[in-house]
């Protein structure tokens, strides 16, 4: 189901790097940075909640394991504990449930697998050859994701990625789901390269 | 395997479960006097709250989901998201106005879906229209306000039950369709505020939501 696996990208967007961005921009140039040879990438996150029947945003904190060629550690530490993890070609997720973390064996592995792919393009730079969005350069180290089908653009309008000054890192990511309603994940504390043990990916 | 999304809107559209027998609406020793703090139950104003929304079936599955409520006089609004952010669902209800649903991601954009979400919501936050109302006690001495509304639903409020409440409906035949206990209250002004929701459907499904209280402001 497609806005499935539009929850699996929203996901993972936070774990692209940047690298070789700037290539076949259209509008401003893209980032022109020195790639780094990403091999892996840890950071913490904020993620704010906009609606618009919201007084303020619902903040969310969590930190993320990124490792080539297509682990990942994906974890919400407030307000309600989750962790995703991909490793091997196999994607599960926890999510807290009365008090503990419990698998949520409904998600749908298959579209888990197309993202997966679509992680693979973005390591590569390749984000001109996206398959579901239009990629273009509004500014300079901004990254505009415009979906191209009609069902993908009514669940998500656009996503906006901020790269950082440092070459391969992304600053932040606004999901932008409709006029009154966004999400944006602020990274900090980010360390680059660090040769990651595989349990990390595979236990909770 | 199924998604979560799916098995909420199975037990949401109300297909048929396997409940077990219904306890039936309880004899009602009625006492002179005014309401007894059932009013406090339900919060007046402006108010928003966040849960975290752990839905379950009778079996075992379900999933966690994010809750938005946000009252504003005779306006109710409600949305729903994933864990990661993601809206499945959004929308308000207006007593004159009645239901608008804003965003509904597929399967939660059934007509059935928005209608019994909103029914959930509005027997949590909104006091029951009734045609007539009678104070008393039930099961020996639980103070209890009896609201009967003119097609035949009674609700039940226990305001003091635990140091918190509980709200139960029963429908025209008397069985009880849906229970609402709250745990942990504290006190918000007028308002007693619940740090703990669970809300039970009964026949024709057996569902639970388990709400814990994230966030509560009385927006002035």
């Amino acid at each position: 189901m497609k806005q499935l696996l539009l929850l699996a990208v929203f996901s993972f967007f936070v774990a692209i790097p940047a690298a070789r961005a700037g290539v076949e921009s259209k509008g401003v140039p893209g980032p022109q940075a020195q790639p780094v040879q990403l091999r892996s990438v840890q950071a913490d996150f904020l993620q704010e909640k906009h609606l618009k029947i919201l007084a303020r945003p619902i903040i969310s904190t969590g930190s993320f394991t990124f490792q080539a060629p297509q682990s990942l550690r994906w974890e919400y530490r407030t307000p309600i504990r989750s962790i995703l993890l991909m490793h091997g070609g196999k994607v599960r997720k926890f999510v807290e449930r009365d008090g503990v973390l419990a698998e949520d064996k409904g998600m749908r592995l298959d579209a888990m697998q197309v993202v997966l792919a679509e992680i693979s393009n973005w390591l590569d730079g390749r984000f001109t050859d996206n398959a579901m969005f239009t990629v273009s350069f509004p500014k300079k180290q901004t990254i505009l994701l415009t979906p191209k089908e009609p069902g993908l653009a009514a669940l998500i309008s656009s996503i906006e990625l901020k790269l950082g000054e440092q070459a391969g890192l992304l600053d932040k990511v606004i999901i932008f789901e409709g006029p009154d309603a966004s999400t944006s994940l602020t990274f900090s504390n980010r360390i680059i390269n660090k040769e990651i043990p595989a349990a990390v990916f595979t236990n909770k | 395997m199924k998604p979560p999304a799916f098995l909420l809107l199975i037990l949401l559209l109300g297909l048929p479960g396997c409940a077990a027998q219904q306890p039936s609406l309880p004899e009602l020793i009625a006492e002179a006097g005014e309401e007894r703090g059932c009013a406090s139950v339900f919060p007046q104003g402006r108010w928003e709250f966040v849960h975290t929304i752990e839905f379950s079936m009778a079996d075992g599955s379900g999933a966690t989901v994010l809750g938005v409520t946000s009252l504003a006089g005779e306006e109710i609004a409600c949305a729903l998201m994933t864990v990661e952010g993601f809206t499945l669902f959004e929308a308000v209800y207006r007593e004159k106005g009645g239901l608008e649903v804003r965003r509904a991601v597929p399967p939660f954009d059934k007509p059935a879906f928005a209608a019994g979400l909103m029914d959930d919501v509005r027997t949590i936050f909104r006091a029951p229209s009734f045609a007539t109302v009678q104070y008393g006690r039930v099961a020996g001495n639980i103070p209890t306000c009896r609201y009967t509304g003119a097609e035949g639903r009674i609700t039940d409020i226990l305001p003091a039950m635990d140091g918190c409440w509980q709200i139960r409906t029963y429908g025209a035949d008397q069985a009880l369709s849906r229970s609402v206990t709250g745990r942990s209250c504290r006190k918000e002004g007028e308002s007693l505020i619940p740090e703990y929701l669970e809300l039970k459907g009964f026949d024709p499904t057996n569902y639970t939501l388990k709400m814990t209280l994230i966030h509560v402001e009385n927006i002035i």
